[in-house]
C-alpha cells in the first residue's frame, strides 16, 4: 500500500517569473521617470491639434492662472542664481547670498518684487502652499519684463560658461478661463522687450484632417 | 509567509539517527516582489511620461518697422475675426462696409467661414505656389489673411481655439492683433457700418 500523506506546510508559488515581470517593469519606469514639475498654480490647459512636443532645452515658464495672475518658473538652477543677482541688484532687494541659493532651488513664484525676501525666508515645505498674489504686470507698474529679461540674460550668460547649452525657450501655459486681457499683458510685455517667438502649452486634441477623412482638408482641396 | 520555507528539508525521522537538517534552497520572494510592486506603484505615479504639447506663437515685431517693409494686402483676400465673449465669432470680410456676422467655434461655425472665404478667394485669386521651407516640396496653399482681434471679454481658450483653426485649415497668412475702438463699436451696432481707416489702425496699434 502506498502512503498517502497528507501534504504539510504552506504550498509554495514559483515567484521567479512574476518578480522578472516586476523588476523589469520597475527598471522601466524607474529610467523613464522624470519626476512631475511641482507647479505654482493650477493651470488647465485649452486643448489643439499641436503635435509638437516641449522641447528639452532649458524653459523659462510663464504661467497665468484663471484669475490672471502672472507665475514665472525658470529653470536651472545655475541660470536662476545669476538671475536673482542681477534682480536684486535692480530692485535692491537686499538678500543674503543665503537667500540668492534658496531661491535657486526655490521654484515657481508670483510675487511682487518687496515680497520676494520675506517668502525666501519661509520654510521650504510652506513656500510652495503660501497664497501668492501674481507678478504685477500692468502699464503702471511692469515687475515681469525685468524677470524675463534678465532671466534671458543670466542663461544666455551660463550659455557662455558652458553651464547649460541653450537659451530659454519661452513657454506660456495659461488657464483656458484667463481672461483675454490678462494674456494681451503677457504678451505685449514680452513683445515690448523684444520676444516675439514664444509657444503656448496645450494639451491634445485629434486633429480633425487626420480623422478618417471626414474633415475638409483645408487649402489643399 | 515571510520566513524561510523549510518544506522539504525533512524533519527529524522518529527514532532515526540525528542527521544534520537539510535547508531548503528555496527562497520566498514574496516581500522582494512587495517592494518591487510598491517602486513600480510609485514610478508609475510620479512620472509624466507625456511631455505637454505646444503651440508656437509668432507676433508681429513691435519696433522698428519701416514704411517701405509694410506690403499692402488686397482687401478681397483679408478675413477679419473677431473674437467676443460667450464663444462668439464675430466675422467680416474686406473691409469696405462690410458685413458683421456671428458664429461660434465649431467645425460648422468659424471653420466653415473660414473655408468658404478660402473658396471664394481661391475663384478670385487663384492659388499660390510655395515652397514648404522644411521639406522643400512644393505646395499650393490660400492667399487668405487672416486677422484675428480679440476683444477684452474673450478668454485664451477663445485664442488658442482660434489659432487651431489657422492650422487645421492651413491659413498661412493670420496674425493676432487688437481690436479697434471702431471695430468694437462695430460688434454693439452692426447696422451702423464700420468707419475704418487704415491710420486709425496703425494708431491703435502703437
Amino acid at each position: 500500500m502506498p502512503k498517502h500523506k497528507p501534504k504539510r506546510g504552506t504550498p509554495l508559488i514559483d515567484m521567479t517569473a512574476m518578480t522578472d515581470v516586476a523588476f523589469l517593469l520597475l527598471t522601466f519606469f524607474m529610467l523613464s521617470a522624470k519626476a512631475k514639475p511641482d507647479e505654482v498654480a493650477v493651470v488647465d490647459t485649452p486643448s489643439s491639434v499641436s503635435e509638437t512636443k516641449l522641447p528639452d532645452a532649458g524653459t523659462l515658464n510663464i504661467l497665468i492662472d484663471k484669475d490672471g495672475k502672472v507665475f514665472l518658473d525658470p529653470k536651472g538652477t545655475h541660470s536662476r542664481k545669476e538671475l536673482i543677482e542681477r534682480i536684486n541688484a535692480e530692485f535692491n532687494l537686499g538678500l543674503t547670498e543665503e537667500e540668492k541659493l534658496r531661491f535657486s532651488t526655490a521654484g515657481g513664484f508670483g510675487l511682487p518684487k518687496n515680497k520676494i525676501k520675506g517668502w525666501l525666508n519661509m520654510p521650504p515645505a510652506e513656500r510652495k502652499h503660501v497664497a501668492m498674489s501674481g507678478i504685477p504686470c500692468d502699464t503702471v507698474d511692469n515687475q515681469l519684463a525685468p524677470w524675463i529679461h534678465n532671466a534671458r540674460l543670466a542663461q544666455f550668460m551660463m550659455k557662455q560658461q558652458g553651464v547649460v547649452n541653450d537659451e530659454y525657450v519661452i513657454v506660456i501655459k495659461a488657464d483656458q478661463n484667463t481672461p483675454y486681457p490678462n494674456v494681451q499683458q503677457v504678451i505685449n510685455t514680452l513683445t515690448d522687450i523684444n520676444v516675439n517667438k514664444f509657444n503656448l502649452i496645450t494639451t491634445m486634441e485629434s486633429d480633425p484632417n487626420k480623422k478618417h477623412g471626414e474633415g475638409h482638408g483645408g487649402g489643399e482641396k | 509567509m515571510a520566513e524561510i520555507s523549510q518544506d522539504g528539508g525533512g524533519g527529524r525521522k522518529k527514532g532515526g539517527k540525528v542527521r544534520s537538517k537539510k535547508m531548503s534552497t528555496r527562497i520566498d520572494f514574496t516581500p522582494m516582489v512587495d517592494l518591487g510592486f510598491l517602486l513600480i506603484t510609485f514610478f508609475m505615479l510620479t512620472t509624466t511620461l507625456a511631455k505637454p504639447n505646444i503651440m508656437a506663437l509668432i507676433m508681429p515685431e513691435k519696433k522698428d518697422i519701416q514704411e517701405e517693409d509694410l506690403e499692402p494686402v488686397k482687401e478681397s483676400k483679408v478675413l477679419t475675426l473677431l473674437l467676443g465673449g460667450k464663444d462668439v465669432v464675430y466675422w467680416y470680410e474686406g473691409i469696405t462696409d462690410p458685413v458683421l456676422d456671428s458664429t461660434d467655434f465649431s467645425a460648422e461655425g468659424v471653420r466653415k467661414v473660414i473655408l468658404d472665404k478660402m473658396d471664394k478667394v481661391k475663384g478670385q485669386w487663384g492659388m499660390e505656389d510655395y515652397e514648404d521651407f522644411k521639406t522643400k516640396e512644393k505646395k499650393q496653399g490660400s492667399f487668405l489673411t487672416v486677422l484675428i482681434k480679440p476683444t477684452k471679454d474673450a478668454v485664451y481658450k477663445n485664442l488658442v481655439d482660434v489659432l487651431d483653426e489657422m492650422a487645421i485649415t492651413k491659413v498661412r497668412y493670420y496674425v493676432v492683433l487688437d481690436a479697434s475702438e471702431a471695430e468694437l463699436k462695430f460688434i454693439e451696432n452692426p447696422a451702423s457700418g464700420l468707419k475704418f481707416s487704415a491710420s486709425e489702425q496703425a494708431a491703435s496699434l502703437k
